[in-house]
C-alpha cells in the first residue's frame, strides 16, 4: 500500500513535469479588479478597457510609449471640404470567429457605443455623422475641427455587427446580462477560452491575428486578487507570474528575493488638491465661517507653500514619485513647459501670505481625503494636515471610501478635497475640459470641476484648444490657460502617482503609463 | 414534528423580512451605485438618466417593497457591477462557501472534542497547559493574521500548499466540489484550518469545562465504582452528556462561520458568497448586497432549525416531552 502511495507520487511528479514543458508558455497574472464585463463599450473604467484591448482592438492603438499607431485602419487623414477624420481600413482581417471585418462593423460599433445604453459614449460627443464610404473607408463628421480625435478613440473597441445582432447583443447590456457580456469576438491577439466571472479567466492566443505576435504566450490566465497581502504572496510562491499593482511598502520584500523583478514607472495620474471657489463661506471650520479665505488666491498659494513635498516624497512614497507642477505630467502632449515652477516649499512665505490676506493667526477648514482611491492617499492626507497646520491652516481631516467620496463632493460638502487625475485622452485638453472649465451640465464640461473654479479667459479657450490644428498655436493657448491656473492657484498640483508592478524575472512586459497591461508584449523565458 | 418546522420555517420568513429592511435601510450608506458604474468621462445628464433606469430615485419605502416584491417572486434581480442574475451569482458561490465551512467545522470537531476531553481528564498535565496556550493563541489572533501567516509558511515559504483559489474544482450536477480532486483537497486545508480555528478553540474549551463538570456528576463516581470500562465511561456516558450545550453553541457558531467567512475567503481570494459580498460593498452593487444579506439570514434560521432538531435525536427526554 505504501510504495503504492511512493508510486504514485513519483507519477504526478512525472505528470506535472511533462505538463510543465508542454506550457513552458502559459502565464498567469493577477490584479486587483475583475473586469466586470466582456463588453466593450458597457464599461469605460480601466480594468475592463485594459482587459479588453487584449481581445478586441480599435481603429487607431496606443504603443508601448503611449503613441498612437495604426490597428484596424492603416491610415487616417483629414477630410476635405468638412471637419472630421477618414479612416482608411486594414483588408483581410477577419474576426476571431472567422467573420471578415469590414466598414459595416465599424459604423455598427460607432453606432452600438454612442447609444445611451453605451458608457463610452462620450468619446463621441463630437461627432456629428458617421458616413461609410465603401467596404473599407469610412468618415467620422465632426461638428468643429478636431485633431485630436483619432488619439481619443484609441479605446474605442469594433465589434462585429454580424455576430452582435445574431446574438442579440446589439446594444450593451442595461438590465440583464447579454451574450457580449460573458463572450467575446474580436479580431486582437487573443480570445478568451473560458470565464468564471470574479474567479478566472482563459486566454489563448488567436492563431488569425492580422499583425505579427511579438510574444510567445500560449494559454495566459488571469485571477483578480483583491487582497494585496494574498497577491503577494501568490506571486512569490510562484503561483502567478505578474501582478498588477503591488503595495509600495512591499517593494523591499519583493526586491530582497532571487528571481523576482519590480516595475516602476509613473502613472500619468497627478495628484492634486482642489478648493471650494465658489462657496461663500467655511463648512467645517470653528473661527472663520462667514467667508471663505480660500476665494483669496493668496491663501491657495500660502496652502501651496505650507507642503514639504521632498519629506512627503521620502516619508511616504520611498523617493519614487515625481513632482507635478500643472495638471499633467511631463511627456503628456499639451504639457507646459513654460510653466515649469510649483511654489517651493516655504512655510515663512505661507505665514506672510496669511498675514497678507488678514488670516495672521491662520484659520480652521475641514480636508476630505479618499483612503482607497489613490496610493497612500490618506497617509498623504496627514502627513498635509499636520504641514497645513504648521503655518496655521488647521485642516479637520476626514478620510472615506471612494464609493461614498465623489456624492461627497458633487454635493458640495467639502472646504478642500484631495483628487486624482488621469487625462483619458494623453494630452492637457482633457483636465481642462473636466476640472478647469467652469461648471456647465449642458455643454457637459466642468464636470469634474468639483469647487467650481472659472475663469472667463480659461471658459473661452478651451474651445479653440479643441479646434486648433496649428500645434504652436495650440500650444501658446495651453500655455495661457496653464499660466492663468498656476497663478490663481486654481488646485495644488502634489506629484505623479508612481506605477509599481512585479514579475517573477523570467517575465518580459512593457509597463505602459496607462497602467493597461497588454499580453502582446509579454515574452515568457 | 411537521407542525413545528413549518412553524419555524413561516418565522425564518419574518427573520429575512427584516434583515432586508435593515440592510436596505443601510445601504444608502455604503455609497453612490452610479459613480461606481459609470467612467470618469460619462456625464451627469447620462448618471442622472442611470439612476432613474435603476429606479435609485424613488422613496425609500417603494424600493424596499420592490425588492421584497420581486424576491417573493423568485425574481433577484441583476448586479449593477455585472449584470449577471444575482441568483446566479449566488448559486456559483455558495458550494465554495459551504464546503469551505463545513471542513472549517469537520476540523474543529474532530480536533475541538478530543482535545476537549483529554485537557478535561489531564487538568494538570503539560500537553494540557500547552494545548490551553496554544488555543488561546489562536482565538486572541484574528482570522486575517492567521490566514497570511499560514500562507506564508506554508505557501511561500515551504512552497507545500497552494496560497489563493479553490485548486481543481469538479463539476458535479451545478455542483462544484474541491473535494473530488487532489488540488482542491490542498487548497481547502489553509483556509479551512483558518477559519475553523476560532470555532475549535470555542469548541475544545467547550467540552472541557462541560466534562469537568460532568466528571463530578454522581452518576459518573457511580458508574467508575461499578467498574465501567475507562473508555465506555469517558466517551458513552460522559462525553454524551456535554453534548447538548456544545451542539447549541457549535450549530449557533456555524451560522456564524458561514457569514463571516467573508474574511478568510478574501485573504484566500476563496470564491465564496462572502468574496463577492466584499467585491458588491466595493462596487455599491445594492442588488447583490441585499440577497446575500437575505441568504445569510435564511442559513442562520436554518441552522438554528437542524440545531433543534438535533437536541431531540440528542436528548431522550426531549422526545418524551414532545410525544406528552
Amino acid at each position: 500500500m505504501k510504495r503504492d502511495i511512493g508510486k504514485s507520487m513519483l507519477l504526478g511528479g512525472a505528470l506535472s513535469l511533462a505538463a510543465l514543458g508542454a506550457h513552458a508558455e502559459s502565464f498567469n497574472w493577477a490584479s486587483t479588479t475583475d473586469p466586470q464585463t466582456m463588453d466593450p463599450h458597457a464599461v469605460n473604467s480601466a480594468p475592463v478597457l485594459s482587459f479588453l484591448n487584449n481581445i478586441y482592438e480599435g481603429l487607431v492603438r496606443r504603443g508601448q510609449d503611449m503613441s498612437i499607431e495604426p490597428s484596424l485602419a492603416t491610415s487616417w487623414e483629414p477630410l476635405e471640404g468638412e471637419n472630421g477624420w477618414r479612416f482608411n481600413l486594414r483588408q483581410g482581417v477577419t474576426f476571431q470567429d472567422g467573420a471578415a471585418f469590414t466598414s459595416a462593423d465599424v459604423m455598427f460599433s460607432y453606432e452600438r457605443a454612442s447609444n445611451e445604453a453605451a458608457d463610452v459614449r462620450s468619446w463621441f460627443a463630437p461627432v456629428t455623422e458617421v458616413r461609410v464610404v465603401d467596404d473599407f473607408t469610412i468618415d467620422f463628421v465632426t461638428s468643429a475641427p478636431n485633431p485630436l480625435f483619432p488619439s481619443s478613440i484609441a479605446n474605442f473597441m469594433i465589434l462585429d455587427a454580424d455576430w452582435a445582432t445574431s446574438n442579440d447583443a446589439a446594444l450593451p447590456a442595461r438590465d440583464a446580462e447579454n451574450f457580449a457580456t460573458l463572450n467575446v469576438n474580436g479580431t486582437g491577439p487573443f480570445t478568451v477560452a473560458s470565464r468564471d466571472p470574479g474567479v478566472k479567466t482563459v486566454l489563448t492566443p488567436n492563431a488569425t491575428w492580422w499583425d505579427d505576435a511579438a510574444h510567445n504566450v500560449t494559454e495566459a490566465t488571469f485571477t483578480p486578487i483583491g487582497n494585496a497581502a494574498t497577491g503577494l504572496a501568490a506571486l512569490l510562491s510562484g503561483d502567478i507570474d505578474f501582478i498588477q499593482p503591488i503595495p509600495l511598502q512591499d517593494v523591499e520584500q519583493v526586491e530582497s528575493r532571487d528571481g523576482f523583478n519590480v516595475l516602476e514607472g509613473e502613472e500619468t495620474r497627478v495628484i492634486m488638491f482642489g478648493f471650494g471657489h465658489e462657496h461663500d463661506t467655511l463648512l467645517y471650520s470653528t473661527d472663520v465661517t462667514d467667508v471663505n479665505p480660500f476665494q483669496d488666491p493668496r491663501v491657495r498659494l500660502a496652502a501651496a507653500h505650507a507642503i514639504d513635498l521632498a519629506s512627503i516624497d521620502r516619508v511616504l512614497f520611498r523617493g519614487k514619485i515625481e513632482a507635478a507642477n500643472q495638471l499633467v505630467p511631463a511627456g503628456i502632449s499639451g504639457y507646459s513647459e513654460a510653466n515649469q515652477n510649483r511654489p517651493d516649499y516655504n512655510p515663512d512665505r505661507a505665514r506672510e501670505l496669511l498675514a497678507e490676506a488678514g488670516y495672521p493667526d491662520g484659520f480652521s477648514f475641514g480636508l476630505k481625503c479618499t483612503n482607497d482611491r489613490y496610493i497612500n492617499d490618506e497617509a498623504l492626507c496627514r502627513a498635509a494636515a499636520s504641514m497645513f497646520a504648521a503655518v496655521g491652516l488647521n485642516a479637520e481631516l476626514s478620510t472615506g471610501p471612494v464609493r461614498d467620496y465623489w456624492p461627497q463632493l458633487r454635493e458640495d460638502d467639502f472646504d478642500m478635497y484631495l483628487l486624482g487625475w488621469s487625462p483619458g485622452t494623453f494630452d492637457m485638453e482633457h483636465p481642462v475640459r473636466f476640472l478647469l472649465h467652469s461648471q456647465d451640465d449642458e455643454k457637459k464640461l466642468g464636470s469634474w470641476n468639483f469647487g467650481n473654479y472659472s475663469n472667463a479667459r480659461v471658459d473661452e479657450l478651451l474651445p479653440l484648444v479643441q479646434q486648433e490644428i496649428d500645434p504652436a498655436a495650440r500650444q501658446a493657448m495651453i500655455d495661457e490657460i496653464v499660466a492663468i491656473t498656476q497663478e490663481e492657484v486654481a488646485y495644488i498640483p502634489l506629484y505623479t502617482q508612481p506605477l509599481i508592478w512585479a514579475a517573477k524575472d523570467n517575465i518580459d512586459l512593457t509597463q505602459r503609463a496607462d497602467n493597461f497591461f497588454m499580453l502582446r508584449w509579454v515574452t515568457v523565458n | 414534528m411537521v407542525y413545528f418546522i413549518a412553524k419555524r420555517l413561516v418565522q425564518s420568513l419574518f427573520v429575512m423580512l427584516a434583515v432586508a429592511f435593515l440592510a436596505f435601510s443601510l445601504f444608502r450608506f455604503v455609497g453612490d451605485p452610479i459613480t461606481q458604474m459609470t467612467g470618469v468621462e460619462t456625464s451627469v445628464e447620462d448618471q442622472e438618466r442611470l439612476r432613474d433606469e435603476l429606479g435609485l430615485n424613488d422613496p425609500f419605502a417603494y424600493q424596499f417593497a420592490r425588492f421584497t416584491g420581486d424576491m417573493l417572486q423568485g425574481d433577484f434581480g441583476f448586479s449593477y457591477r455585472t449584470r449577471q442574475p444575482v441568483a446566479e451569482m449566488i448559486a456559483t458561490r455558495i458550494p465554495a462557501t459551504l464546503e469551505l465551512g463545513v471542513v472549517a467545522l469537520l476540523i474543529s470537531l474532530f480536533v475541538g472534542i478530543p482535545a476537549g476531553v483529554y485537557t478535561a481528564l489531564r487538568p494538570r498535565g503539560a500537553a494540557t497547559q500547552a494545548i490551553l496556550m496554544m488555543t488561546l493563541v489562536g482565538v486572541s489572533i484574528p482570522t486575517f493574521v492567521i490566514g497570511i501567516i499560514l500562507i506564508f509558511f506554508f505557501g511561500v515559504q515551504l512552497g507545500w500548499l497552494p496560497t489563493f483559489g479553490r485548486g481543481g474544482t469538479v463539476n458535479l450536477g451545478g455542483w462544484d466540489t474541491s473535494f473530488l480532486t487532489v488540488d482542491g483537497w490542498r487548497a481547502i486545508i489553509l483556509p479551512a484550518i483558518t477559519l475553523g480555528v476560532y470555532q475549535l478553540t470555542l469548541t475544545m474549551r467547550l467540552v472541557r469545562a462541560e466534562m469537568m463538570d460532568v466528571m463530578q456528576s454522581d452518576y459518573i463516581r457511580f458508574a467508575t465504582a461499578r467498574g465501567v470500562p475507562m473508555g465506555r465511561l469517558y466517551f458513552k456516558h460522559a462525553l454524551a452528556n456535554t453534548m447538548v450545550p456544545v451542539i447549541t453553541i457549535i450549530g449557533l457558531q456555524f451560522g456564524g462561520v458561514i457569514a463571516f467567512s467573508i474574511v478568510t475567503e478574501s485573504v484566500f481570494q476563496w470564491p465564496g458568497m462572502g468574496l463577492l459580498f466584499l467585491e458588491s460593498i466595493r462596487f455599491v452593487d445594492i442588488p447583490v448586497m441585499g440577497v446575500y444579506l437575505v441568504v445569510i439570514a435564511f442559513f442562520f434560521v436554518l441552522v438554528n432549525l437542524i440545531v433543534d432538531l438535533l437536541y431531540v435525536a440528542i436528548d431522550p427526554r426531549l422526545r418524551i416531552r414532545d410525544v406528552s
